[in-house]
């Protein structure tokens, strides 16, 4: 096991305590006020047969462990109006999604989000849109996911979204 | 003035195998052999996923470098689009922020697959044409026979592929492009996919190691870029045919007033499927549609259709749940034709039509007056057994049969033959 170093920067200004009062401030806006739930499945890279060539699985062959629900604030950019070749064969699908959640709180759930990883998002009562992880933000080195240079709090999760024949929670 | 010695016998072949004489025919079986170890007479199918296959071995097997005590690892895996495909195929060597630790080498296959450059495999027969591979004997369990195995030209393909080499040492570098180096010297190296020994060419060697950069990460990046030359089989192209020699492929018609035999199996594409039957099999299948059956047989003995046995029209199916079902080793012949509808047409284009007669044997006659010109005999059974021996019977007229043998006194003999 590694060493743990204390951490005891802005030690005359701001502590751990201060840290873990500003992230139950913020969870309790963020989970609490706001309520924004998404669900997230795991792929189980040991269960999931993909085939020896190209580490790949079929129509609903991706296994993933219990989907885990979970508290991020959402962002989703607007559709883009596309074309697979100049000007034909239309699609339109809903720009990427950034979610910014929380370490403690998945830490506190037991879960990591990887990159590869799924998470669905309700639209409506009606429709739940798959995304898949592009960017899960492990790397929180920089400034602004660290409250006031003390600790990193906050995870920023890029997702894009995925087609049906990719992944459809099933 | 002495003359100077010389070395005689030196083997330039050095301590290699070489094959001369008889052994190349020896190397050609073995390599044959090789082809065909899956005991089927016919080689393998390769398709993409065995050439990528065969590429990975390759490498894993060629390209080992050993780095500070240990093998640069390499991604085994075809990467696709698939995202945790790609972290699956390296978390083994993935940092705790998830990213691949160097050095490492990964193989990148160029998604598109052009057709082949390999000159003697290059496409020089037109339309997929079948030719013939090889001849196996076969036996029915009353005559030999021979299946002809057909197989379609190779189609050459050309697969590009980019082995890239990630590390931060110069050395590294260096150990990779003398391993690469030395197995191209001839510019070209083999692997075998499928017992084929597949060429693979070094097209080019690029760096793009970041070297400008002055203030971001900077590690050694160099891309060698190979062209397999590989190609594909198909095994759903392949055809197994019956060969001419099989009795029931055999015709007899007049000609005149003299007869002649011919055969019409380029018109008229009859065929005899041999099963023998599994413990409580009812359901026989040819494996193709039936469009019109003329008879189905267990060890020889017609059988009569909806009395022992079933068939819908169109279907591959005999299935015999009616009265009993064959007992296990029982010999199951199913005579039909299997054209792509339910018409018939001999070398003249004429439609032919299937006649069905029967006859009891009066104990004098053995002359037997068909009400249609015949075309072509399909089988004749006395008391239910098939006359499989042409020399049983002769055409004595445009309709008429003699049976050369004479049957017992009241024997029932059946005629299916075309008009």
């Amino acid at each position: 096991m590694n060493n743990k170093l204390p951490i005891t920067r802005l030690g005359k200004f701001f502590s751990q305590d201060d840290f873990d009062i500003n992230i139950q401030m913020g969870q309790e806006y963020l989970h609490g006020d706001l309520n924004m739930k998404l669900v997230l499945y795991r792929v189980d890279r040991q269960k999931t047969d993909n085939d020896d060539v190209y580490a790949e699985a079929g129509m609903d062959e991706i296994k993933f462990f219990p989907p885990v629900e979970f508290n991020a604030l959402v962002k989703i950019d607007e559709p883009k109006n596309s074309t697979y070749t100049k000007g034909l064969m239309r699609y339109n699908e809903p720009g990427n999604m950034i979610l910014s959640v929380y370490i403690t709180h998945l830490n506190e759930l037991g879960i990591d989000i990887r990159y590869g990883d799924y998470i669905g998002y309700a639209d409506s009562e009606e429709k739940l849109r798959y995304y898949t992880v592009t960017n899960d933000g492990r790397v929180t080195s920089d400034n602004k996911h660290k409250m006031f240079g003390y600790k990193p709090h906050y995870r920023n999760i890029v997702c894009a979204p995925t087609q049906e024949g990719e992944f459809r929670g099933v | 003035m002495g003359i100077p010695k010389r070395k005689n016998m030196i083997n330039v072949y050095g301590k290699k195998d070489t094959y001369q004489g008889e052994h190349v025919g020896k190397r050609r079986q073995e390599l044959l052999d090789m082809i065909t170890k899956s005991d089927s007479f016919l080689p393998d199918s390769i398709l993409h996923d065995d050439l990528d296959k065969g590429m990975l071995d390759y490498v894993k097997k060629t390209f080992m470098v050993v780095s500070d005590g240990t093998q640069i690892p390499i991604i085994e895996k075809i990467l696709t689009i698939q995202r945790w495909g790609e972290f699956s195929a390296n978390w083994e060597f993935s940092d705790g922020d998830g990213n691949v630790k160097l050095p490492f080498i990964a193989i990148i296959r160029k998604p598109d697959v052009q057709f082949g450059t390999n000159p003697s495999i290059q496409r020089t027969i037109p339309e997929r044409h079948q030719y013939k591979y090889d001849t196996v004997p076969t036996w029915d369990g009353n005559a030999m026979g021979a299946d002809i195995y057909k197989i379609p030209q190779p189609i050459a393909c050309d697969i590009t592929y980019d082995i890239t080499i990630v590390c931060n040492k110069f050395r590294d570098l260096n150990k990779f492009n003398k391993i690469v180096l030395q197995h191209f010297t001839s510019r070209q190296a083999y692997t075998k996919v499928k017992g084929h020994f597949i060429p693979i060419i070094l097209n080019s060697i690029e760096d793009n190691t970041p070297m400008e950069t002055m203030d971001g990460r900077r590690f050694y990046m160099q891309t060698y870029k190979f062209i397999m030359l590989g190609f594909l089989i198909d095994s759903d192209e392949f055809e197994v045919k019956p060969a001419i020699s099989r009795a029931f492929l055999v015709n007899e018609s007049l000609g005149g007033a003299t007869f002649k035999k011919r055969y019409i199996t380029k018109t008229i594409d009859v065929v005899i499927s041999t099963i023998v039957a599994g413990e409580n099999q009812t359901i026989f299948t040819v494996g193709e549609s039936i469009n019109v059956l003329f008879n189905v047989a267990i060890n020889g003995i017609v059988q009569e259709k909806d009395v022992h046995y079933r068939h819908l029209g169109g279907t591959s199916n005999i299935i015999f749940d009616l009265a009993g079902t064959p007992l296990m080793g029982d010999v199951v012949t199913i005579n039909y034709y299997k054209g792509k509808n339910d018409k018939m047409y001999d070398q003249f284009d004429n439609e032919l039509q299937v006649g069905r007669e029967t006859f009891t044997y009066n104990g004098n006659d053995l002359s037997f007056t068909l009400s249609q010109k015949i075309n072509t005999v399909i089988s004749i059974t006395t008391n239910g057994l098939i006359e499989f021996d042409e020399e049983n019977y002769q055409l004595t007229d445009k309709n008429e049969v003699t049976l050369t043998g004479a049957p017992v006194n009241g024997s029932r003999i059946d005629f299916v033959y075309l008009y």
